[in-house]
């Protein structure tokens, strides 16, 4: 195996254990590793979103080859001119502006622009995908008598009743100009009930997505650990255990009251 | 009584130190000395093997890959699930990245997948790479592809690459998946690809997602959804191609186990301390 695939595993293995080694407490390996992650995320992030975007796609489009401004530079990715890229990138400059305090009112332009388009671009598909589509969907067929009474997974009499009971109650429940008193109030009751029902679901799937990503990296821990890997995991938890050892006799944990 | 009331108390009480050690032995342990533990299909993953089934032969899809190393673990099996299924069809596979590190998720599937299928670069799959912009990428595929892919990943010009004959906008494709970890993701795809172009749509999704993606399942707006792990290790059973998703459900299982022990013992816990001071 090539010496950079060895020396990239071992890398992996150590920040991997750096931090988990926050759960035994706070630590400079945990610090390390939480340094190094938001250092190269911010760096890959930037360095992406310049060749992928900037370079072929704004400046491809201000300066192609043959173009009017290639005598500033030339970017050469078959597009052709288009003088509206210079608005992009007149209100990038002026974002960009904003760490100068006596020019940050024009970063307000670009950030306006943004907001702008994402409004408009978000209104739309929620209204249709999220609005629309989910209230014909709510409209469910209880007395056609095509269906079965009771189904555990599909379609059924009694599975539309739980969802035309849920929706309505949990909707009625958010309805804050009458007092939920009575049996009005009883009925939203129904409605919180749902929705504790909800909760609970997503926490089973918040703690499921965990713990699957928990066996993710002991896998990649498990995989580092063979010879083909000079054993990287043992190496670097020993390393990390004797070192956090050493820290941990010289900083004592300090006792809550 | 009240020596098992103690006990429980203490049991409340334990270090948390100690419950993240027993939680790391149950997920290390199964994975380490596999066991096999039955695979049960759900319904909305069935709904994603019949849909992709249901493609007739040769067809073009669209997979996308938006997800990064962080999600890798739960997403990655779907999309090498799906990428077998297709390629079992003899389906040609387009790939568009919603995230960066989607590109080097795709290579990687890809690099996994060539192993078995011995596949050929514009003929049975072209990776169009990443392209930042979020929804807005989505709704320039539905419009017009080839404004936002002039080139694919690896440069080379669209007009140059055969299987994108016929290709300009997602009306083009007659499938679309997406393994989606967030956002942008399968949110997008429904609201700016699917609903709109009315292209059958699937996804395969974080297990954090899966509840806010239901009601587009039961909408029939996406056809059904893998659903974290477990929907990764059923599609896997499905496709008879175990992987990491079957082996590593033993492991979420105890996990989960030991994770609804200590809620029970911690309630236990609170109920006896709360009736004791009630009485003192």
């Amino acid at each position: 195996m090539a010496f950079s695939t060895i020396f990239g595993a071992w890398i992996a293995a150590f920040l991997t254990l750096g931090i988990l080694s926050y759960l035994y407490r706070d630590n400079p390996f945990y610090k390390i590793a939480e340094h190094i992650f938001v250092g190269v995320s911010a760096a890959y992030w930037a360095a992406t979103f310049y060749w992928t975007q900037i370079y072929p796609n704004l400046f491809g489009r201000l300066f192609p080859k043959d173009g009017p401004l290639s005598f500033i530079a030339e970017v050469d990715f078959n597009h052709d001119f288009n003088i509206l890229y210079i608005f992009p990138l007149v209100l990038g400059i002026m974002m960009l502006l904003s760490i100068f305090k006596q020019f940050n009112w024009m970063a307000r332009w670009g950030i306006a622009y943004t907001v702008g388009i994402a409004a408009g671009l978000k209104a739309y598909g929620y209204l249709n995908s999220n609005v629309l589509s989910q209230i014909s969907a709510s409209a469910v067929d209880l007395f056609s008598g095509t269906l079965p009474i009771f189904n555990m997974s599909g379609d059924s009499v009694f599975n539309n009743l739980v969802i035309l009971i849920g929706t309505l109650s949990a909707l009625m429940y958010f309805y804050f100009s009458r007092e939920q008193s009575g049996s009005y109030g009883k009925f939203t009751r129904v409605g919180i009930y749902f929705l504790m029902i909800s909760f609970g679901a997503s926490f089973g799937f918040a703690v499921m997505g965990r713990i699957s990503l928990l066996i993710g990296r002991f896998n990649d821990l498990i995989l580092f650990s063979s010879p083909e890997y000079n054993y990287g995991t043992f190496f670097m938890m020993a390393f990390i255990v004797i070192i956090l050892g050493f820290w941990s006799f010289q900083n004592p944990e300090k006792k809550e009251n | 009584m009240r020596l098992f009331e103690d006990m429980i108390l203490k049991l409340g009480s334990v270090d948390r130190r100690f419950i993240f050690l027993l939680i790391g032995l149950a997920v290390l342990i199964p994975l380490l000395r596999p066991v096999d533990l039955p695979i049960k299909e759900t319904p909305t993953t069935r709904k994603v093997y019949d849909a992709i089934e249901a493609i007739p032969s040769n067809s073009k899809v669209l997979m996308s890959f938006d997800y990064g190393p962080s999600t890798k673990p739960e997403i990655h099996p779907m999309t090498l699930g799906v990428m077998r299924q297709l390629l079992r069809d003899d389906h040609q596979i387009y790939i568009t990245c919603l995230w960066p590190d989607g590109l080097y998720m795709a290579l990687d599937a890809l690099e996994e997948i060539n192993q078995e299928f011995e596949l050929t670069e514009y003929e049975d799959y072209v990776l169009l790479g990443f392209r930042p912009g979020n929804e807005a990428i989505v709704k320039g595929l539905a419009s017009d592809l080839r404004k936002v892919y002039t080139v694919d990943s690896k440069g080379t010009m669209l007009e140059d690459i055969p299987m994108m004959e016929g290709i300009n906008n997602l009306k083009d494709f007659q499938f679309i998946f997406t393994g989606s970890a967030g956002y942008p993701g399968t949110f997008e795809w429904v609201q700016y690809g699917g609903d709109p172009t009315g292209v059958p749509l699937s996804s395969g999704t974080t297990s954090i997602q899966v509840n806010e993606v239901m009601p587009y399942v039961q909408s029939g707006q996406i056809k059904g959804v893998l659903a974290g792990m477990p929907g990764a290790a059923e599609y896997e059973s499905m496709i008879s191609r175990p992987g990491i998703a079957i082996q590593g459900m033993a492991a979420q299982s105890f996990a989960h186990l030991v994770i609804v022990l200590f809620i029970v013992l911690g309630n236990l816990a609170y109920f006896i301390t709360e009736r004791r001071e009630r009485k003192y």
